[in-house]
């Protein structure tokens, strides 16, 4: 386009009109534009005086105006951990959704709203380093409201599971007559390699709650701190932000949302898959003219 | 790097500026747009110049100079063109901003390769937020496959398709190895992977995108400098001042850039809206693009969009000036390599391993 206008400007140029110590670029397209008369300029022309005079005019507001119906679903990090509901008009003056999925893989791609759904973090146990100062700002995605509807029911834990002494309870492993979905043989737990079983982590007591090595009561929204207590390098390394996922601010302080060790890891397999493997997203075009023959050839020799 | 280092090469900079940026290229422009003008007369000139109003670009951008020239009334009246057109063009109203850079940040990015799952969300993120065309298809970012060990130096391999040791004498010549086989390297790094999952077994990922290098050769090979390092070391270009050589594309050692050839689709619903000038506005045919750490967010203070993608969290980014930022940490405690470290580009994009 710019290349028409180009070619059509000089065809006119060299057609008589003097483009000579030309004073500015600016100035000179509009002399020009004010001289040519000749229909082949004619579009260029008002696009020129459109320009100049009406450039501050206050644009349309053309964004749609009401939300979509059919709401997109998608989902974060791994697959049936954490789902989102694409919105529209989070910032209804540009008509921005929350959230973009993947047509493909149904991920999320795109935060318009990094901060959405979340909550402060609170509190952080100290840790005696210097990144303290850092969980002012910090929000997390609370994690219990969604653990109600993962096993498709609006219940709590405790509706099934009434507190018991956890002392009059076997802590020994056993075959479990459900959660099957969760942990498929609990006789081989892929977490801790045989070291743990469920109580060491849910609470007996409470179990809407989990449970650090002290016996002390941890929400399900600060898991990471039953992880942090076995795993204190990568704990370590989390709170610094070396490990783990954040969205939000780059800023040390800034307003970031923390992502928690179960969004990103299922502590039921974790020793099967670090990461539940996930469907990846289309592989770029081959090169026009490429056929998928032809790449599969250059690839056997090493051709990148 | 030190403030002191920092100041000498900013001076260096405007002197080079001045040698050739406001005096030489201004000219050598002019020249080349009447040169233009002289050969387009006698072929194309009368229907190429058809367009529709929505996209019609108009002679006060193509005139207009670079913007680093530019005044700020100049910019202004740039910016509000270019607002009018994009509302109009994509039936949304659009925002080219022009947030200046802020003061003592030099944006660095970190990649651990040991996370990294291959899974191309960050592809996509970017293509998404950055208004890439969809076809043809333009991807910033490159996601290298590659087979996780090496098992070139199995004997099978060393002496395969190499010729016949008698046919060489027995002078001690080196066989084993050749064109289409590297001996002691996995080599082969192929980015059309398709798997049913991801991460496979036997692979590792090695995303690439543009570096941003302390010591640019897509800058130094601009004829126009079109292409330029931001005060936080990030490498823009001035989409309108880019006459579409190429030679950046050439220099780059990091396939980093990727050029319009046709007309860039960008259907109107998946058009970003909240654009930058230097960022991701809409770009047109001929035109250079490649990526800019999301420059519209980051000067806004919001993380790059392949930094929120990223489902594993491999990828960090921060104020490299800053210790207490995610990359100075990471450069503190990991192992860390850069990419073509022995071209000395000294790039601002960091790989690390756990």
């Amino acid at each position: 386009m710019r290349a028409a206008v180009f070619y059509g400007l000089f065809a006119v140029v060299t057609g008589g009109l003097l483009l000579q110590n030309m004073p500015g670029e600016e100035a000179a397209a509009q002399d020009v534009t004010q001289e040519v008369t000749q229909d082949a300029a004619q579009d260029a022309a008002q696009d020129a005086v459109q320009d100049d005079s009406s450039a501050v005019q206050a644009a349309p507001d053309t964004a749609p105006a009401t939300p979509d119906a059919t709401a997109e679903e998608c989902f974060e990090s791994i697959k049936g951990t954490t789902e989102l509901s694409k919105k529209n008009n989070v910032v209804p003056k540009y008509g921005y959704p929350n959230v973009k999925c993947s047509p493909t893989t149904g991920a999320v791609l795109w935060y318009g709203d990094p901060y959405d759904g979340t909550e402060p973090m609170g509190e952080m146990p100290s840790y005696g380093d210097k990144t303290d100062g850092d969980f002012a700002e910090a929000v997390i995605r609370p994690r219990a409201e969604h653990l109600k509807t993962i096993i498709q029911t609006n219940m709590q834990c405790s509706v099934c599971h009434p507190s018991a002494d956890p002392a009059t309870l076997p802590n020994d492993p056993r075959q479990l007559m459900m959660h099957q979905d969760i942990v498929s043989d609990p006789q081989n737990l892929q977490h801790g390699r045989g070291a743990i079983w469920c109580f060491d982590c849910h609470n007996a007591a409470n179990r809407d709650a989990l449970v650090d090595q002290q016996g002390q009561e941890v929400s399900f929204d600060a898991s990471y701190k039953v992880c942090g207590s076995c795993h204190g390098d990568l704990y370590s390394d989390w709170r610094m932000g070396l490990h783990g996922k954040r969205t939000g601010e780059w800023k040390v302080g800034g307003k970031k949302r923390w992502w928690t060790c179960t969004e990103c890891h299922n502590p039921h397999t974790v020793q099967e898959h670090r990461f539940q493997p996930i469907k990846p997203e289309p592989p770029p075009a081959l090169p026009r003219g490429m056929s998928e023959d032809d790449f599969k050839g250059a690839d056997e020799h090493g051709g990148h | 790097m030190s403030e002191d280092k920092r100041k000498s090469e900013m001076v260096k900079e405007q002197d080079d500026g001045k040698e050739q940026g406001n005096g030489k290229v201004k000219e050598s422009r002019r020249d080349f747009l009447k040169k233009m003008g002289v050969a387009a007369a006698a072929t194309v000139a009368a229907p190429a110049i058809t367009s529709t109003t929505a996209e019609a670009v108009s002679l006060g951008e193509t005139f207009q100079t670079h913007f680093e020239l530019m005044s700020d009334a100049q910019k202004e009246k740039a910016i509000a063109r270019l607002e009018k057109r994009y509302t109009e063009q994509f039936g949304k109203q659009t925002t080219v901003a022009n947030t200046p850079a802020p003061d003592g940040v030099l944006f660095g990015y970190a990649l651990n390769i040991a996370k990294c799952i291959g899974c191309r969300r960050c592809v996509e993120a970017c293509v998404k937020e950055n208004n890439q065309s969809r076809d043809p298809a333009i991807q910033w970012i490159r996601v290298l496959r590659m087979e996780r060990g090496n098992d070139t130096f199995e004997l099978e391999n060393l002496h395969k398709g190499s010729p016949d040791s008698n046919s060489l004498g027995d002078y001690g010549i080196q066989s084993g190895g050749h064109a289409d086989k590297h001996v002691g390297l996995s080599g082969a790094a192929e980015h059309y992977y398709e798997p049913e999952q991801v991460p496979e077994d036997n692979a590792i990922y090695f995303p690439v995108q543009c570096h941003q290098c302390e010591d640019p050769p897509c800058v130094k090979a601009c004829p126009v400098r079109a292409t330029f390092r931001d005060p936080n070391g990030i490498v823009v270009i001035d989409y309108n001042w880019c006459i579409g050589c190429r030679m950046c594309q050439l220099a780059c050692p990091y396939w980093a850039r990727r050029f319009n050839w046709g007309e860039p689709e960008l259907p109107n619903e998946d058009m970003n809206p909240k654009t930058h000038y230097l960022g991701n506005r809409p770009r047109m045919r001929g035109v250079m693009e490649k990526c800019t750490f999301c420059l519209q967010r980051v000067r806004e203070g919001r993380y790059p969009a392949c930094v929120e993608a990223c489902p594993v969290g491999a990828r960090k980014f921060g104020n490299l000036l800053d210790p207490e930022s995610e990359v100075r940490k990471v450069l503190a405690t990991k192992k860390v390599f850069r990419f073509k470290e022995a071209f000395n580009t000294d790039p601002k994009f960091f790989y690390y391993m756990d």
